[in-house]
């Protein structure tokens, strides 16, 4: 360039392994290195560096899942064996993203049933999975216990590991060698915190992803913009406990008011832009998965991705 | 690297003379450091630390004024790599791309839905920034032609695209006295392109495919005597546009390379991403995007991605305290306080509204702190509770005593209870659960 | 008028029908808990009628009663007014309590050279041939005794009123006292014979809560008398906001008075010890916070504790004493410490003066914790300053079994790592009724080091110990057993106390650092940090750093400075050069408001953790976590 272009960075991204071949002692076709960075994203002249993961988002209660959704997908959303199939093989993600929203019932207690669900997705796709737990604390121990077990060796993501209830999703999560997410309100520090907490149970620093919390476009998305951006730049600088990959997911991009009341003819592509101008922008802020639920952003990334690798060679196969 | 206020007071000639308005030499080195203050207002300075202070307050990017009137535009004068750091300051202008082989009915349309197109989002009209006239006839007459229907339909800011010097000066007939942006001056025409901008007093693209390129570049128009340059890298792919960009925003911030010190230039109408360059454009640094006519829903997501990006971190978006609606409320509908932070406004008015349960918020002035933030501080307290049931009249509007109050607020709610006198009921801490929360402890 | 008995005392006192009962309390000097200042909403001054007719807010006593209680006659001594004789039972819960009270201050050496002196003179009486005017003839005669220069002496016009006679009836034998006042040398008092040996001076803290008084021989040079006593305001509103509230209301004039009279009252009871005649007393020194200095000058506090927290003035004020009603010499001076801002007072003023940060090269951290705290960072160079709201957790409110420093509080706390059984000490020793701010403070660290809590405050509820438990809100720890208390029932820390406590320290270590980070200093430029307030001496300093209060450096190299309001005061009032300084020292000051600095909840946020998210800033904590971790596994 004729410039020294220098950052001064002196640590890279630690790296986290998602899913197991069967070499590896799982059932996955492909399994996922992330992270190992060790400068801006995008910028590392190291053209075998692969694109942030696209994981698409789908649950076994679609009562909780933005109407939007529910009707671009139809009959889908009642089957998860079905639309984690559709998924991976029609919308194209690169991992599937499985919600628990059947624990969200009041007085939920048919953990076999968490299991079942577990279990169909894993046989439906062969593509690695994340798995979000219950949202109540008092069945969270029994709920990772069984998804921990039923998949063991298939080295999932968990989640969601929070500073107040991270105890039950670590215990699982190293009872049956798994990763987890790490989830802290917008915040360079506590999401720090939350790390040191899991690593003073036991938790290594490469079963661990951060999500720094994403908000959506137009409503607090710089805010998590910024903490993506901190939480890189201090990992770069040699913070260890932050040098974790991240995830970004937008979760409630779609119920907002701007989807929600746009008119029918283009309510599907203003859900899939302001998906993809939210995933776009997290992944130059640092996030290595980015997850959607709408299937017209999987494709919409996909392209950008490519675009934006190092390099001459075009989209490799993973 | 910005200077602390204690590095500067010893530059200072601590006399505590006052005269630059501060009580003290270290109250005023606090405003240097802030940038609140001018270097100028100590009379006693030398001329060394002059020149040590003056070079760090200084912007290490040019600022330039695309446009004249009130849309014109200022791009430039930024400081920092990330946002976090201060704030970014101008935020790129959007325009929308016309061609000369256009219909002049089609350009008059791209041009008013220009002029006239806005968004409102958090009492901000949002719009795009002008009009980009490209030359693609590459000839003198229609260029100019096209330019002056532009000019015709609105007073917007322009950006010239012609590598064809009769062609701009030409058009810059029509519009020259308007400072539009010319596009481009490159390593075998500057002479001529730096003449036309000298002449019309305009700034200038300049346009190369490497850093040094365009470092020098810089350098021999400055020297032709134009000063405000805008680079244009050409990228061939969204990656080349993320490295030069970050490059050229890191050496020029840390003074490394100060002929790289002008804010940038992206042609975002590369066919089938315009998103994607518009997106990246935004968050990586671009300072003037040209596109194709977006949709409205692209139109929508990337006014506010650039109003997000170029919020300043430092001073949140706050709304006016009072009681707002959700819904229809009748008077026994749940009465919901939290703060005037905007984002913890709609982020909780967005979940009413999908909860469907009609309903008052009570908004009070923390002064556009966030819960958390505001019950650390101190800002938000019990008399405030008390200020806004009784100034919003809240007691009319509800035939109950029952406040609902944010799940981070708890610490308080004896306090807002004893104050009150309403019954307090703690919500949760997450806004996304306050739906379940209404449902079951409200309706209960 | 009607009577108004107090039980169990039977004080009895005369007061106008419609009188509240709090106000006949008052006047008949019993000290009532008001927090909120007598508006009904602390529900604190639970008093019951035992006979006679009274008129209240039944709504407002229904948030803090029964129907049992309220037929018992329970009733709030605010919110009641007597329509008859009354008999009132005031229980002892009620009434403000005895608390310990600091009155140590910093060891120094410090010149006697006050600022009011006395000189006794033997005048030549006028004649024909030496007819120079009885005022000349005096001050030339104290010149000559060693005084000032006669020119630049002068004497108000109720002195000139005095000398013709006085200089005359004592056969031309005086004792003249002199004061430097902003004006010069002035007269303040003449006195026939001599009288020079009875010089005294009071230094004065002015607390919200208590006002202590030393009382000096400024001729020997030597304290003759201590005493404190309670700030009377307490009456019109536990806290400044309450007062300033009160001013608003009800006028200043009520709040000017009674901290006149508290100051009188200690004034008293030390001079009484001393054998002294309050009228030898020349010169009061008050050091105290922004608000209570306005209040007693008797000008509106409403404007400086709004923004832009712009005090009236910023340098010291002397003021003639009879016009404040402050019972030494009517002549004699108040001398008000100069304040900076809001938070910044006389109090903190005079901290930096005990200390004397201003004088060294080196730089120092001085911290002043109470409900509010105020941080100073400097040398005789720089300073900044600022100041936040700790929270009430550091003094034990917000905390369930939190209590000031009252006879039954657990101010020490040790816990056995294998036990969990804790070993502390009370306030004079009794049953413990619940715990201090460094008894918390210790707690706090102890269950961090023996692993009960996580970093983050979290109570382990997997650790197997009766004492670990979880309640219907929170975890919690129990402390004490029901059986050993004062109070009967467990005494216990919950999460939620946890969390207060850790919101609390964290803003005063996030301010330490933002004062830190401003001045570009890191914890090893800092060679002494300095902590005052009332909280000063019994703080275990190695606990403090535990938590992350403070900044770790070198214990040794942490101080308590006790009540640094009243050594800085003491200060001022023998060594008058010391005092020239204070106003150079509040000009130094920058003051940093924490709301305005973007920093400061990034640093605070990375506060909100035990000791600090950034571990290395606590190498000491680190090794001592290390170890504690090993033992539990």
């Amino acid at each position: 360039m004729g410039f020294d272009l220098r950052f001064g960075w002196t640590g890279p991204i630690g790296g986290v392994t998602l899913g197991a071949t069967r070499s590896e002692g799982g059932t996955r076709r492909v399994s996922y290195r992330i992270g190992g960075g060790s400068t801006l994203p995008f910028l590392d002249s190291n053209s075998s560096f692969s694109s942030p993961l696209i994981a698409f988002e789908i649950c076994d209660n679609p009562v909780f899942w933005p109407p939007i959704v529910r009707n671009y997908c139809g009959d889908l959303v009642n089957n998860v064996e079905d639309w984690a199939k559709t998924a991976d093989s029609t919308y194209g993600a690169d991992m599937i993203r499985l919600y628990l929203t059947s624990t969200r019932q009041r007085n939920f207690s048919d953990i076999p049933a968490v299991g079942k669900a577990v279990e169909a997705v894993l046989s439906a796709t062969s593509l690695p999975l994340i798995i979000e737990g219950s949202n109540e604390p008092k069945i969270d121990s029994e709920v990772f216990q069984r998804c921990g077990e039923v998949a063991q060796g298939e080295r999932l993501l968990l989640g969601t590991a929070e500073a107040n209830r991270y105890r039950s999703i670590a215990a699982a999560a190293l009872a049956y060698n798994h990763s987890l997410i790490a989830q802290s309100p917008i915040d360079v520090n506590l999401a720090k915190q939350l790390n040191i907490l899991l690593r003073e149970i036991g938790v290594l620093r490469d079963h661990i992803v951060i999500d720094p919390y994403t908000g959506t476009l137009g409503y607090g998305f710089e805010y998590s913009y910024s903490a993506m951006e901190r939480i890189r730049f201090s990992a770069l600088k040699g913070d260890t406990d932050l040098a974790m990959p991240m995830i970004c997911s937008p979760a409630d991009t779609l119920t907002i008011k701007e989807v929600r009341e746009a008119e029918s003819a283009v309510q599907d592509e203003m859900a899939a832009t302001w998906e993809f101008y939210t995933g776009l922008a997290a992944a130059v802020a640092g996030a290595e998965i980015i997850c959607v639920r709408h299937p017209e952003t999987v494709g919409k990334l996909r392209l950008a991705f490519t675009s934006m690798k190092n390099g001459t060679g075009s989209a490799q196969v993973r | 690297m910005a200077l602390k206020a204690l590095d500067i007071y010893k530059l200072l000639p601590k006399k505590n003379c006052k005269e630059c308005g501060d009580p003290t030499c270290l109250t005023f080195a606090m405003k240097l450091a802030g940038g609140k203050a001018d270097v100028d207002l100590c009379p006693y300075l030398d001329d060394q630390a002059k020149a040590v202070l003056g070079a760090t307050t200084r912007p290490p990017i040019r600022r330039v004024r695309i446009g004249v009137g009130e849309r014109s535009f200022e791009i430039g004068e930024e400081f920092v790599l990330y946002r976090h750091e201060k704030t970014f300051f101008h935020q790129p202008g959007i325009l929308f791309e016309v061609s000369d082989t256009q219909s002049p009915d089609e350009i008059t349309s791209i041009t008013k839905r220009v002029k006239d197109e806005s968004f409102t989002r958090v009492g901000t009209d949002l719009m795009f920034s002008g009009i980009a006239v490209r030359n693609r006839s590459n000839a003198t007459d229609s260029f100019a032609a096209a330019v002056g229907i532009v000019e015709n339909v609105a007073d917007l800011p322009l950006v010239l695209i012609s590598a064809n010097t009769a062609a701009l000066s030409a058009a810059l007939v029509h519009c020259g006295t308007y400072r539009p942006l010319i596009h481009a001056a490159t390593k075998g025409n500057f002479k001529e392109m730096c003449a036309l901008a000298k002449q019309h007093g305009c700034p200038l693209v300049i346009k190369a495919h490497q850093l040094d390129e365009l470092a020098q570049l810089a350098k021999d128009c400055s020297a032709e005597g134009v000063q405000d340059f805008v680079m244009d890298l050409s990228p061939a792919s969204l990656y080349e546009f993320i490295a030069s960009s970050t490059g050229i925003r890191q050496l020029a911030i840390t003074r490394t390379a100060p002929d790289l010190g002008y804010p940038v230039y992206l042609d975002a109408t590369a066919g089938g991403m315009q998103d994607a360059w518009i997106a990246l454009g935004i968050v990586k640094y671009a300072s003037v995007i040209v596109t194709a006519p977006l949709s409205r829903a692209s139109a929508k997501a990337a006014l506010t991605l650039r109003q997000n990006v170029y919020t300043d971190p430092q001073k949140p978006i706050q709304m006016n305290p009072g009681l707002y609606r959700v819904g229809t409320p009748g008077k026994d509908a749940p009465v919901l306080m939290t703060v005037n932070f905007s984002l913890t406004f709609f982020t909780l008015e967005g979940y009413l509204e999908s909860a469907r349960i009609p309903c008052f918020m009570l908004i009070v002035d923390t002064e556009g702190l966030s819960v958390l933030t505001a019950v650390a501080a101190g800002k938000l307290n019990e008399t405030l509770v008390l200020d806004a049931i009784r100034r919003f009249d809240v007691e009319n509007e509800v035939s109950h005593k029952k406040l609902i109050i944010p799940g981070y607020a708890a610490p308080l709610s004896g306090r807002i209870e004893e104050a009150t006198g309403w019954k307090v009921m703690v919500g949760p801490r997450d806004a996304a659960e306050i739906g379940d929360f209404l449902n079951e402890e409200w309706k209960r | 008028m009607r009577t108004i008995t107090f039980l169990p005392s039977y004080r009895k006192i005369d007061v106008d029908l419609g009188t509240t009962i709090l106000d006949a309390a008052q006047r008949a000097g019993l000290n009532i808990n008001v927090v909120c200042g007598g508006q009904g909403k602390c529900g604190k001054c639970i008093v019951y009628v035992q006979s006679g007719k009274t008129e209240f807010d039944r709504q407002k006593h229904s948030r803090f009663f029964t129907e049992e209680e309220l037929v018992k006659g329970a009733c709030l001594a605010c919110a009641t007014r007597m329509l008859g004789d009354l008999l009132v039972f005031i229980p002892e819960s009620t009434l403000i309590q005895e608390q310990k009270i600091l009155i140590e201050g910093l060891e120094t050496e410090i010149e006697l050279h006050p600022s009011v002196r006395k000189y006794y003179v033997e005048l030549e009486p006028p004649t024909l041939t030496n007819p120079s005017p009885d005022l000349s003839r005096l001050l030339w005669g104290i010149q000559k005794s060693g005084g000032p220069v006669a020119e630049k002496m002068y004497a108000p016009l109720e002195m000139l009123r005095e000398i013709p006679a006085m200089l005359r009836h004592s056969d031309w034998k005086v004792t003249g006292t002199i004061a430097l006042v902003p004006g010069g040398y002035r007269l303040i008092d003449l006195q026939e014979n001599d009288t020079s040996k009875r010089l005294y001076g009071a230094a004065i803290d002015l607390g919200s809560t208590t006002v202590v008084v030393y009382l000096w021989d400024l001729v020997a040079g030597n304290v003759v008398g201590i005493a404190s006593n309670y700030n009377k305001q307490i009456s019109c509103g536990e806290d400044i906001l309450a007062r300033v509230n009160f001013a608003r209301k009800n006028g200043l004039s009520k709040l000017q008075a009674l901290a006149a009279e508290s100051i009188n009252t200690a004034l008293t009871t030390a001079s009484d010890t001393a054998g002294i005649d309050r009228d030898d007393i020349y010169e009061v020194v008050v050091a105290g916070n922004t608000v209570m200095t306005h209040m007693l000058l008797g000008i509106d506090p409403a404007y400086i504790i709004a923004e832009p927290y712009v005090p009236v003035v910023r340098r010291a004020l002397s003021v003639a004493a009879k016009r404040l009603g402050i019972a030494c010499n009517p002549n004699g001076g108040v001398f008000a410490f100069p304040a900076v801002s809001d938070f910044i007072g006389g109090d903190i003023i005079a901290d930096i003066l005990s200390c004397g940060m201003s004088e060294r090269e080196e730089v120092s951290l001085l911290i002043d914790i109470g409900t509010n705290f105020e941080v100073v960072l400097g040398n005789r160079e720089w300073m900044f300053s600022c100041a936040g709201a700790a929270g009430p957790a550091l003094e034990g409110g917000e905390v369930l079994f939190g209590m000031r420093a009252n006879p039954g509080a657990i101010d020490k706390i040790t816990i056995d790592p294998e036990t969990l059984k804790p070993v502390f000490s009370t306030i004079n020793g009794i049953k413990p009724r619940g715990m201090t701010g460094s008894g918390l403070i210790d707690l706090l660290a102890e269950l961090l080091v023996t692993c009960v809590i996580d970093r983050n405050g979290r109570i382990n509820t997997g650790i197997n110990n009766p004492r670990i438990r979880k309640a219907t809100h929170f975890s919690e720890f129990v402390v004490v057993w029901a059986q050993d208390t004062g109070i009967g029932k467990d005494i216990v820390i919950t999460e939620n106390d946890i969390k207060n406590l850790i919101m609390s320290k964290a803003s005063v270590h996030a301010a330490c650092v933002t004062l830190m980070k401003e001045a570009g200093q890191s914890r090893h430029d800092i060679a002494t940090i300095y902590f005052a307030g009332a909280f000063g001496n019994y703080l275990n300093i190695k606990n403090a750093t535990t938590i992350g209060l403070i900044p770790e450096i070198p214990y040794d190299h942490i101080k308590n400075i006790g009540n640094g309001a009243v050594t800085g005061a003491n200060i001022a009032l023998i060594n008058r050069r010391k005092r020239k300084t204070l106003d150079e020292i509040a000009l130094k000051i920058a003051y940093i408001e924490l709301n305005a600095e973007p920093a400061f909840m990034d640093e605070y946020t990375s506060s909100t953790f035990l000791p600090h998210t950034d571990l290395s800033l606590f190498p000491q904590v680190q090794k001592m976590l290390d170890a504690c971790r090993l033992l539990r596994g």
